[in-house]
């Protein structure tokens, strides 16, 4: 592949995303611009902006892969990252932003009155947050590698130098305006190219000379033939996913922007139709690269059917421009989540460690960057989507049993809290390394790799087992917590206090 | 990074810090009768009616889409068996996975949405009739 397209990708993205973080760093003028946006963005923006955010590496890269891999098996991926927002909606959207918590610290401190529980939240935050880091840090060594030839620190690397300097300049608010920036790049560089290459397979353009589905190809194989195995690796993935996104750190951090609970609701719908229209086209890629791609599913980088699926089926200077769409969709991506999580990461580890002031806030947000830059380039790339499932496992196991029994049941004490945490950590942690050292044949392999099924279920047992002995120590104020949780708040007459007092 | 202020700063500069949590004090987005409804016994009993019925709701919508999830998973291995439906020559199973399921997460939030306002809009007529 011409490398120039790779650089002028990386250029062209890293040199918008710049311009638009300082178009939003003149209008952030107070810390609480610098935090949480002032609480003020509006539910179109915002829902981008958490699209923008939440569509990671393993989104952009991972799903096509994935399909090219195991094909049928691999759309429960998009479904469990897109049902993860329902889930968020039902349980969690509203309260939480009613709770007028930063992170998912500041809420268990708030709601169990315990300075431990929120530091063992803040540990497993800042873990989660490092862990999701690495896999976007993989998939951007990836790329570079992919279509420059660069070695793979040089992609890394570069995520990590745009993320530090916008973060730490522009805050919450740039970043909304970025990440809402960046949904959009992400839907035109995935959906543009898969348009094209659909129209000309089917012939539409009359093209004679470009390629053709070979006769007699299924593009669509049929699922694997059921096994206990398969349906157990694919019930434990659903749960993981669809509870794991609940506790996802920069995905709680953005419901702190809504103005009340019912635009938080409204955000989340909006972003339900953004992300189904987005994980269409991932679909395309896989399928179509399983014809003409497939000796990347052999040398091992099936990750690379997204970048290279263009060039490979549209010759000449559309192609060129194709690719160079796609890959810098697929920068936006490596940058928008990562600039999320480092976003959501700071802001716990300066409010809980550096006191909170804007300078905290950058020097923190350098060390959220640059710890997973360290693990990234001393460990091996794995599936991207396999690699991220992981996280949502372990987030399933741990913040998402806190949210769930914090919001909904008074009985949560902070022993129960932390006891069910760190049991659901351990279990799932342990698991998945004891689960990776096994045999890829061995029997009980599958169980050990995808530990959602039973690690959830335990820790949330747990909780509820160990707050039941400690009923004594339940927070005094939790009436008072749980009616501001759920009590509606009054319809504002100004809706936007930013606008009317100046 | 500076960035020069246009008016001359005020006397003293004052360090601005986020507070350790803001949990405790959210934006004013209740009313007189609100906190005093929240005080009272009766207060207390509506707040609770309040958070079950969300919670009851909540959890009906849920299970019914993780139903819905699983009647399509049934679908996608037992239709191959039975017949090659296609359109466009897209097999079934491929299209309820890659296209069917979206339409039925929408309808789920749209749903759960609209009666979850309106658990909303009951209480605030219980509390402002008091």
């Amino acid at each position: 592949m011409n490398p120039a397209i790779g650089y002028s990708a990386l250029i062209l993205v890293s040199v918008s995303t710049a311009l638009i973080g300082f178009y939003g760093l003149r209008v952030s003028r107070t810390t609480s611009d610098f935090y949480v946006a002032s609480r003020t963005v509006r539910p179109w923006w915002n829902a981008s902006a958490i699209g923008g955010e939440y569509l990671s590496a393993a989104s952009f890269l991972g799903i096509a892969g994935l399909i090219v891999i195991s094909g049928l098996d691999a759309l429960w991926f998009p479904i469990g990252y897109t049902a993860g927002y329902l889930m968020l909606l039902f349980f969690v959207a509203a309260p939480l932003r009613r709770s007028g918590a930063y992170t998912v610290p500041d809420f268990a401190q708030a709601r169990l009155e315990s300075s431990t529980a929120r530091h063992v939240t803040s540990l497993l935050v800042v873990a989660v947050g490092w862990f999701y880091i690495v896999p976007q840090l993989h998939g951007a060594a990836l790329t570079i590698r992919t279509t420059t030839g660069l070695p793979s620190w040089v992609g890394a690397g570069a995520v990590v130098v745009v993320v530090c300097l916008t973060v730490a300049t522009g805050g919450m608010r740039s970043m909304t305006f970025v990440q809402a920036f960046q949904y959009w790049l992400k839907l035109t560089a995935i959906a543009v190219p898969a348009i094209f290459i659909v129209l000309m397979l089917s012939g539409v353009t009359g093209q004679q000379s470009g390629p053709t589905i070979p006769a007699g190809t299924e593009l669509f194989p049929p699922s694997n033939p059921p096994s206990l195995d398969s349906a157990y690796g694919t019930i434990s993935l659903m749960i993981a996913l669809l509870l794991g996104t609940l506790g996802l750190p920069h995905v709680l951090v953005r419901f702190y922007t809504n103005p009340d609970g019912a635009a938080a609701r409204r955000t989340t719908l909006i972003v339900l139709g953004l992300l189904s229209i987005f994980y269409f086209f991932p679909t395309i890629y896989g399928v179509l690269g399983r014809v003409f791609l497939p000796e990347l599913a052999a040398t091992g980088s099936p990750d690379a059917t997204v970048l290279l699926l263009p060039g490979r089926l549209i010759g000449g200077l559309g192609g060129d421009l194709l690719t160079a769409l796609v890959v810098s969709g697929a920068f936006a991506a490596f940058l928008s989540t990562t600039s999320g999580l480092v976003v959501s990461l700071a802001g716990v580890i300066s409010q809980d460690f550096l006191g909170g002031s804007v300078r905290g806030f950058r020097i923190a947000a350098i060390f959220a960057a640059v710890v997973p830059f360290a693990v990234a380039m001393v460990t091996d790339s794995l599936a991207l989507a396999g690699s991220v499932g992981l996280v949502f496992a372990f987030t399933a196991s741990t913040i998402c049993p806190l949210l769930l029994l914090g919001i909904w049941w008074r009985g949560l004490t902070d022993a129960g809290a932390v006891a069910g945490m760190l049991t659901g950590g351990v279990l799932c942690a342990t698991a998945m390394i004891v689960g990776a050292q096994l045999p890829i044949d061995a029997p009980w392999r599958s169980v050990l790799t995808q530990p959602a099924a039973w690690s959830v279920p335990t820790a949330f047992l747990v909780m509820v087992v160990v707050s039941r002995a400690t009923q004594h120590r339940r927070s005094t104020t939790v009436s008072r917590f749980m009616s501001k949780l759920h009590v509606p708040e009054r319809p504002l007459d100004v809706e936007n206090p930013r606008t009317s007092s100046s | 990074m500076n960035v020069q202020p246009l008016r001359p700063p005020a006397q003293g500069r004052v360090r601005v810090s986020a507070p350790r949590t803001l949990a405790h004090h959210i934006p004013s987005g209740t009313s007189v009768s609100q906190e005093v409804a929240e005080q009272t016994a009766v207060g207390e009993v509506m707040v609770r009616s309040l958070i079950r019925s969300q919670l009851r709701l909540a959890l009906v919508v849920a299970a019914g889409f993780v139903a819905a999830l699983l009647l399509c998973w049934a679908l996608v291995l037992w239709l191959p068996t039975f017949t090659d439906w296609r359109v466009l020559g897209i097999p079934a199973p491929w299209l309820i996975l890659a296209v069917g399921v979206y339409p039925l997460i929408g309808t789920c939030a749209w749903l759960y949405i609209r009666a979850a306002t309106k658990n909303e809009d009951r209480y605030r007529d219980l509390v402002d009739e008091k």
